[in-house]
């Protein structure tokens, strides 16, 4: 197992800083804008880009915490227990008519975006739905892309990819893993 | 050693012995605080029609180095040093400071007390001054006389577009008189530069394809250029990522409306901690400026500023809300000067492609 750093740690802050301009950008300006955090490693990156909204604009970003375990069209569950969907998020706000940006760490098949689509959906209508990823690395087997990209790296499907976030985990690097 | 005199506009007058060329030369007053990098900054055309002042003590000392050159035919009109060191060290022992400075007629004077003279432009401000053989009425008459040029950019930018060929992402450089690191960057970086006069329009520009374009550094003023130049950045801005540095900076933020005013003493060192407000990181990078972005000039809803000089206050780097266009003051190329925001050129990269795969022209 061969571990090859594609991102250092000066790398990953750029591409969150590069990605916090592009969200502005497009959704010229920070109105009705939340940050939806996809479980553990995209919730620090949510974090992070809320941060940096916070020096830039002076304006705090709601971020909310999603966990999609039960949306997974991978894992059998009853789909009817709706409390048990709901147990592990924390969103304590509405984002009914909001600009709604989910953030993840690897963009891969689309399985886990489109089970976060679902969960959000369940929690309202917001106004738009936008994705950001750290790492996009091809091999999609739904529709979906990302809006905001960090860092394109095509890779093999036999290939691992690893983020590591300093909040939990003892250094930021993104790395390539044969 | 032949004595001569360095005479300042408000009358002072410093004695020291020559080197370089013997030429009488007047110009525009600089200090700069840079311990290393007396060949870049020398070279570098920012100092066109300026007198550079160093403080750092002993000048000469590690030769000039092929490869380091800012441009080819340096416009300086003085160096002067408080002790000056006559080495070559390049690889064939070819080059000293002093040769360097004959062939291109840039008169040199040692044993100057540079920082009383750092000192005495902190306490009056910006002046001119003229490299003399003697200090008489005459020259002093002939210093107050003297008019600066005010076409600074056409005396050194290249009149023709020029290539810098390579296989990546295709750059356009706007030259006002560019220092070579930009260049060496964006070849480190695989760039397939194209370098076009400061008075090309936006369509010879948009006509070369570009991925990206980047304004280069300058000498001056950037109220010298005419209102054309601030049109050609308005009409590219909107088309593809732009990357502006130093002169360009204010260019790009003059097309933005804001205003940029002449500092009351210019700031050319790599001391001075600079900022970058939206991770709150703090860098160091090479100064060389005349002018600063006025902050209460600047409209929040087309311009974000990016980072601010801890010492002065002055803006250092602005980025538009509407497209992937931003600006640095400073020269996050160094030479000389840290390389803490070198990444600034890997962030323009970073946004070409982001552009290309969007337009999916190449994927």
């Amino acid at each position: 197992m061969m571990g090859k750093i594609i991102l250092d740690k000066m790398a990953m802050q750029r591409a969150l800083t590069r990605i916090t301009y592009e969200i502005v950008e497009k959704n010229k300006g920070v109105e009705d804008l939340v940050l939806i955090g996809i479980k553990t490693r995209g919730i620090f990156l949510a974090n992070r880009i809320a941060d940096r909204l916070q020096q830039l604009e002076n304006v705090t970003i709601p971020v909310g915490e999603l966990d999609i375990t039960n949306y997974r069209d991978d894992i059998e569950h009853d789909s009817m227990s709706i409390d048990v969907k709901m147990s592990n998020n924390k969103i304590d706000f509405s984002i009914e008519g909001k600009r709604v940006i989910l953030v993840d760490d690897v963009l891969y098949t689309g399985r886990t975006v489109r089970a976060a689509l679902s969960a959000v959906m369940d929690l309202g209508r917001p106004k738009s739905i936008n994705l950001a990823v750290l790492v996009d690395r091809g091999h999609r087997e739904l529709p979906i892309r990302a809006d905001f990209v960090g860092k394109n790296i095509p890779s093999s499907q036999k290939e691992k990819i690893k983020v590591y976030v300093s909040e939990i985990d003892d250094k930021d690097a993104v790395e390539l893993i044969k | 050693m032949t004595q001569r005199y360095l005479i300042l506009a408000d009358g002072s007058a410093y004695p020291g012995k020559a080197f370089g060329s013997l030429a009488t030369t007047t110009g525009e007053l600089v200090a700069n605080s840079t311990m290393n990098g007396y060949q870049e900054i020398i070279s570098n055309q920012i100092y066109h029609n300026q007198i550079i002042v160093f403080t750092q003590s002993s000048i000469g000392n590690t030769g000039l180095d092929q490869n380091a050159y800012e441009s080819v035919l340096p416009s300086a009109k003085g160096v002067i040093v408080r002790e000056y060191e006559n080495l070559a060290t390049d690889h064939f022992k070819r080059i000293s400071l002093d040769r360097y400075l004959k062939q291109h007629r840039i008169p040199g004077i040692y044993d100057v007390d540079t920082r009383e003279i750092r000192h005495r432009l902190q306490k009056y401000g910006n002046m001119m001054a003229s490299i003399v053989d003697v200090a008489d009425d005459h020259a002093f008459d002939q210093l107050h006389a003297t008019v600066l040029t005010n076409q600074q950019v056409a005396q050194v930018a290249t009149p023709k577009p020029y290539p810098n060929p390579d296989e990546g992402d295709n750059v356009v450089v706007v030259d006002f008189g560019l220092k070579s690191g930009i260049l060496r960057e964006l070849s480190r970086r695989n760039c397939n530069v194209t370098v076009v006069p400061w008075n090309s329009t936006s369509e010879m520009i948009l006509d070369l394809d570009p991925d990206g374009i980047v304004l280069s550094t300058g000498p001056g003023a950037p109220s010298n250029l005419p209102e054309s130049v601030l049109k050609m950045i308005t009409e590219i801005q909107s088309q593809a990522p732009l990357f502006a540095i130093g002169l360009g900076h204010e260019l790009f933020a003059l097309a933005n409306q804001a205003k940029v005013s002449k500092l009351r003493v210019e700031h050319h060192g790599a001391n001075h901690p600079i900022r970058e407000i939206i991770t709150n990181e703090i860098f160091f990078s090479g100064q060389e400026q005349g002018y600063a972005v006025d902050p209460k000039s600047i409209d929040h809803a087309k311009l974000f500023i990016t980072h601010v000089d801890l010492v002065n206050g002055t803006v250092q780097g602005l980025r538009h809300r509407d497209f992937p266009a931003f600006s640095v003051q400073f020269s996050p190329d160094g030479a000389p000067g840290p390389k803490d925001s070198v990444d600034l050129f890997d962030d323009f990269m970073e946004i070409m492609e982001r552009r290309r795969d969007e337009n999916g022209s190449r994927y």
